[in-house]
């Protein structure tokens, strides 16, 4: 399999379990992040030109065989107008905040078609999709996974370079600071491990040349990332036993974990909310093995293991059927 | 600047670092670090910066020793008693 690149890396990162549909506030945060990898690729690999601290970037220079689809999206972007751009690269990078949707959008795409087409990335459906208000209401819910081995052997060969003492590499240095804007950096380290991230941020303050460059600079905007990790601790606290006891109560409390699925008759037999639950589950392109029948059935959908609990909900007319709880095992 | 190796120059190199041990095996980095502690794998340590270096071909052959045995159901101070044996 070809190596990927510096910024196609960061984005497995950085698009893995996004929504692949919507331009959601976390997604937003993200794509800024890939764009600044973007940026920070062509510097590390010498494609602007240099004279002190400025660097060039021609519009001829789109046309070189070098230059990859992701990167003519974003440098585009950049330039505008203009046949040339001197920047700096703390200025280079502060541009990506002011990138507008439709330019986001350019860049989840043409972001996607290279890791789609190296599978490094693949969309799945998001369960919620079955859900019988996003099925008449004709939403479709997708999301995006990463190839779990390929994320595996990146995030834990970072996590192994930050963490252990000794000399960083370029690409993590920078990897650590877009992990940070990015609010990826929880994603991949414990809260006693984050202590010692921000201990080697300090040592990499003193020591490295790049790192004094790059760290000091924000491109984050607060308010999203704290809508981000808002949501992400929510969602945290709802997987624990007594969060997704109180979610199946509380349906509204998190959504994605929430799904009701409608049986056809009203006090249907257990054999047929099954069969309604599974053809559901097929309709939408889930894998799923019944692991246990009777009146609440055990389902692996997407190797998370639900209970499928009979259940009914209340609208003009009551409508019956089944709403699937996280098994206790599986969180 | 200190760039990262590509995955060609690391298969070609005698010692590499936990991160690209981390890239080759596709172990978690956890788990390599708790078998360098628990001496199950060799490597050489530099004096000034504390780096540890492991031997490429024979961490490597080690981790999937490491592994087989796992997969035969053998705990760790088991494991790490074979290999002290061998």
């Amino acid at each position: 399999m070809k190596e990927l690149s510096f910024a196609q890396n960061f984005s497995m990162i950085a698009l893995n379990a996004q929504d692949s549909l919507h331009l959601t506030n976390a997604k937003k945060v993200s794509l800024r992040c890939m764009a600044g990898a973007t940026i920070l690729e062509l510097y590390l690999d010498n494609g602007f030109t240099r004279e002190g601290d400025i660097l060039t970037f021609k519009r001829e220079n789109l046309e070189f065989p070098s230059i990859t689809m992701y990167q003519e999206t974003v440098l585009k972007a950049l330039i505008g107008k203009i046949e040339t751009i001197s920047e700096t690269l703390p200025d280079y990078l502060t541009k990506v905040t002011k990138l507008s949707k439709k330019i986001l959008k350019e860049v989840e795409h043409s972001f996607a078609v290279s890791l789609l087409g190296a599978n490094a990335l693949e969309e799945i459906p998001a369960l919620i999709g079955c859900d019988l208000e996003y099925v008449t209401a004709d939403i479709s819910m997708k999301e995006y996974r990463s190839n779990p081995e390929l994320y595996i052997r990146l995030t834990e060969s970072l996590r192994a370079e930050i963490l252990e003492d000794g000399p960083m590499t370029d690409e993590t240095i920078l990897m650590l600071w877009l992990l940070r804007e990015s609010g990826c950096l929880y994603d991949l380290f414990s809260r006693e491990e984050l202590k010692r991230v921000a201990a080697r941020i300090y040592e990499l303050l003193d020591n490295s040349s790049l790192a004094k460059r790059i760290l000091p600079i924000n491109i984050h905007k607060s308010f999203e990332t704290a809508v981000k990790n808002f949501l992400k601790i929510k969602k945290e606290v709802m997987s624990t036993p007594s969060g997704s006891g109180i979610n199946f109560i509380f349906p509204v409390i998190e959504r994605s974990q929430s799904i009701f699925i409608d049986t056809e008759e009203f006090f249907s037999k257990k054999e047929d909310r099954l069969r309604d639950v599974k053809a559901r589950l097929e309709s939408k392109g889930h894998v799923f093995t019944v692991i246990r029948e009777g009146e609440v059935p055990l389902i692996k959908i997407d190797n998370v293991l639900y209970e499928a609990v009979p259940s009914a909900k209340q609208y003009r007319i009551p409508v019956h059927g089944v709403r699937l709880r996280k098994y206790p095992l599986s969180l | 600047m200190s760039r990262q190796r590509s995955m060609e120059k690391i298969l070609a190199s005698e010692f590499v670092s936990i991160g690209e041990l981390v890239r080759l095996s596709g172990c978690r980095y956890s788990t390599l670090k708790f078998y360098t502690e628990e001496g199950m794998l060799p490597f050489k340590q530099e004096q000034e910066n504390l780096t540890r270096r492991f031997p490429r071909e024979e961490a490597l052959l080690k981790i999937k020793e490491v592994q087989d045995l796992k997969k035969q159901g053998l705990s760790i101070p088991e494991i790490k008693e074979r290999l002290v044996k061998k």
